[in-house]
């Protein structure tokens, strides 16, 4: 009888053992975070290009003269196809907040960088019809091959114009002098870039930005983690999976806006000088936009678009960058 | 039970007893009512095993039969309706990118009410579950569960950006649709799943196997009854023995009702698969690929000229939408009016992807503003017909499903107690009957 009360109790003693951990699914359910698609960490990049091979990467091609009168381009000519055609194919981002962005209101894109293409769709066609644009929107790593495809006839974008990327395309003058810096949460302590050690960083994919940060000379070394969009590190700083972002100031004033907790550190990490990006063998192209710039520089129409998307974020317009040629 | 007196080397004990035992029966077997015991512990047996083994089995095919009106057809509709919503929702919190500004009181209602629709359809779906089954992270359950207020709330942070003009909001969207991507994933799995359940039911509720053994013991039953009543007839000359006549009819009654029940459930799932499961199926792919095309149609717009592999999936999607399973739908379909309905959809996809071709040429030849206003208003409108068109017809399908299961289930009606009280009205006939000749012998 004892023995089989023990044996019993032993039975028993078991049964609520076993019955205990499978009567609750997940015992410690994880908090799931969202990613933005294709977010990977990156530790080991090269080092951006110190390049020197095409000599100063700024300069571009002289213009033989003011730009032609609209229409009046010589035949076979770059221009005078785009004329033809009707329309001018521009490689854009929109993303970046007053440089060129989606405007929410009216779902168009507009900024900095579309005043420019306007300019020079203006100067080919001789109207200011909007339908003269035909907006590709581009991330980064699309440029480039977008430019060689011939899926567009030039790229206003944020593009820092360097040797590396003069191998596969032409650059115009430079159109915009920007600085790559750092951008926080308002209390997170930065004080210089040695307080970006070890740390996650955010950078869009290929770009120079994140070249620039992985390899950046502090220890240990920032972890990249770069995504498809700009904004897709400001998503990723607001959903504290990242401590800062880097890239040029354009862009960083652009998502400073979006988020009043958030500064752009004064300290300078490299210059970005932007080009405006055109295919290769199409030099009288790049001497015909050159001279667009050479123009709207010096009659106030780079400064009036300068103050009307820029000044907000970045202080009074600065003097337009001069154009550096080459020979 | 101990028996310390048996000498332990005799092992050839049993086997002298078995021989007495076997002689034992020979022995009665010879004479009248040794024969009749017999008959009485045959019969006595033949249908309580008769009763008791048709018993289970009809109750197992009534238990499949529950399971396909109550848990795995209701479950797999659940599964379906998840999956629409979900990708209908994703689909319009895109769409609501493409009008600018603030998103049109329709856009929203229709997104809350399809988030409102997939949670109780996963409610539905968690309700039927064990918590064990919840156990694995990665089963889709968990992955929905867990997941889909996580993507409400990145697409809620992405409107809030978006109604103060950040454009911060569209890339929460972009987030919010890759999270989608996997809930998707997780949803069409446990679609899948369910699915198959209802495939299994309906297997186990027409397995063949349970109605031959029931109609080979049924015969037994009868051919055992036949020999009781020849014998007692020879012996006694007397043409009927009510007893053994009553277990007859009453034996022969049951095999009949067994069989004729059976077979009617039988061509009643069979219509349920043909008439509803089958097309059902055949319907929601369909479906889940018009929302997919849509969803592409969307996107590629909102990614404004880098959407060209966007439009390779619409292609893919597309082809195997007008090819495949629309003219397949149409094939299966057994009823007039899911036939209409499918050539509805058929037609109007038709219309729509001619309007899709004309939003791909004004968004290639750079007229973004036409292309946005064909996708939200032509293709809109066309996008919708198809979809309410295969609504309508899957709902035909799963309504004609669910009559045809419940007249399976009604024909089993009674079948268990009827069976069993038939088995043993002829046990009892059978001893009445023999008793009755077996007392003339005392």
């Amino acid at each position: 009888m004892k023995a089989i009360t023990l044996v019993l109790a032993v039975v028993l003693v078991a049964a609520g053992c076993s019955a205990a951990p499978s009567a609750g699914g997940i015992q410690n359910p994880a908090a799931v975070q969202a990613l933005p698609e294709g977010a990977t960490e990156v530790t080991a990049t090269p080092a951006p290009s110190v390049d020197d091979s095409c000599g100063d990467p700024k300069a571009s091609y002289r213009p033989d003269g003011p730009p032609p009168a609209a229409g009046d381009f010589e035949f076979g000519s770059t221009m005078a196809t785009i004329y033809q055609r009707g329309r001018l194919k521009v490689g854009v981002d929109q993303n970046t907040y007053r440089f060129a962005y989606r405007d929410s209101q009216s779902g168009q894109i507009e900024g900095f960088a579309l005043d420019i293409a306007h300019q020079i769709a203006k100067a080919i066609f001789g109207d200011d019809d909007p339908k003269r644009l035909q907006l590709v929107v581009l991330t980064s790593t699309q440029r480039i091959p977008a430019v060689k495809n011939g899926d567009v006839d030039l790229v206003v974008h944020s593009m820092t114009a360097n040797c590396e990327r003069w191998k596969d395309v032409d650059f115009s003058t430079i159109f915009y002098n920007a600085e790559q810096k750092v951008l926080v949460r308002k209390n997170s302590g930065y004080k210089d870039r040695n307080s970006l050690a070890g740390k996650k960083v955010c950078a869009t994919k290929d770009s120079t930005s994140l070249a620039r940060v992985v390899n950046l000379n502090v220890t240990p070394k920032p972890i990249g983690m770069q995504v498809a969009g700009w904004t897709d590190c400001l998503v990723m700083l607001q959903q504290n999976q990242v401590y800062a972002i880097s890239t040029d100031d354009t862009i960083l004033a652009g998502l400073a806006a979006q988020d009043p907790f958030t500064v752009v550190e004064k300290d300078e990490i490299a210059p970005e000088p932007y080009g405006i990006a055109m295919p290769k063998d199409h030099i009288e192209f790049v001497k015909f936009v050159n001279s667009v710039l050479e123009k709207i520089k010096a009659d106030g129409t780079w400064t009036s678009s300068y103050n009307k998307w820029l000044a907000q974020l970045l202080g009074p317009a600065p003097v337009p960058p001069a154009a550096v040629y080459k020979g | 039970m101990s028996a310390p007196t048996a000498p332990p080397p005799v092992r050839t004990q049993p086997v002298p007893e078995r021989v007495g035992r076997v002689a034992e029966v020979r022995a009665l077997s010879r004479t009248t009512p040794g024969v009749l015991i017999l008959f009485i512990a045959a019969l006595v047996v033949v249908s309580v095993v008769v009763g008791v083994v048709t018993a289970i089995s009809v109750q197992s095919r009534a238990q499949a039969l529950d399971n396909l009106s109550g848990r795995s057809g209701p479950l797999s509709v659940a599964a379906q309706d998840l999956y629409r919503s979900l990708s209908d929702a994703d689909a319009t919190a895109n769409s609501a990118f493409l009008e600018g500004g603030v998103e049109s009181k329709a856009v929203r209602d229709r997104y809350e009410k399809d988030i409102a629709e997939a949670q109780h359809a996963l409610a539905i779906a968690v309700a039927a579950r064990e918590p064990a089954d919840l156990a694995d992270p990665n089963s889709p359950l968990a992955v929905l569960s867990s997941q889909l207020s996580v993507y409400t709330g990145i697409v809620e942070t992405a409107r809030a950006n978006n109604l103060q003009g950040n454009p911060v909001g569209a890339a929460y969207q972009r987030e919010a649709s890759t999270l989608m991507h996997k809930l998707l994933q997780a949803a069409q799995s446990l679609y899948e799943m369910e699915t198959q359940g209802v495939a299994d039911d309906q297997d186990s509720a027409t397995s063949w196997l349970g109605l031959v053994v029931e109609v080979l013991l049924g015969l037994a039953t009868l051919v055992l009854l036949f020999y009781a009543q020849r014998y007692v007839r020879r012996r006694t000359r007397r043409r009927i023995n009510v007893g053994l006549a009553i277990a007859t009819v009453a034996a022969l009654a049951s095999l009949v009702w067994v069989l004729a029940a059976s077979i009617g459930v039988m061509a009643n799932v069979h219509a349920s698969r043909e008439n509803g499961s089958d097309q059902t199926k055949i319907l929601a792919d369909a479906r889940i690929n018009v929302l997919a095309a849509r969803g592409d149609e969307t996107l590629t717009l909102v990614a404004r000229g880098s959407g060209a592999k966007i439009e390779d999936d619409y292609k893919a999607t597309r082809k195997t939408l007008a090819t495949q399973q629309l003219p397949g739908a149409r094939d299966l379909a057994t009823d007039v009016d899911v036939r209409a309905d499918v050539q509805t959809a058929i037609d109007q996809e038709i219309a729509w992807h001619k309007t899709h071709t004309d939003i791909r040429d004004a968004d290639n030849q750079g007229d973004f503003p036409s292309a946005v206003d064909k996708a939200l208003k032509g293709a809109a409108k066309q996008f919708d017909q198809v979809d309410q068109a295969l609504d309508d017809a899957i709902g035909k399908t799963t309504n004609a499903f669910d009559q045809e299961v419940s007249q399976a289930s009604d024909a089993l009606a009674g079948l268990v107690v009827g069976v069993i009280l038939l088995a043993l009205v002829t046990a009892a006939g059978a001893v009445a009957g023999i008793w009755q000749r077996l007392k003339e012998y005392r």
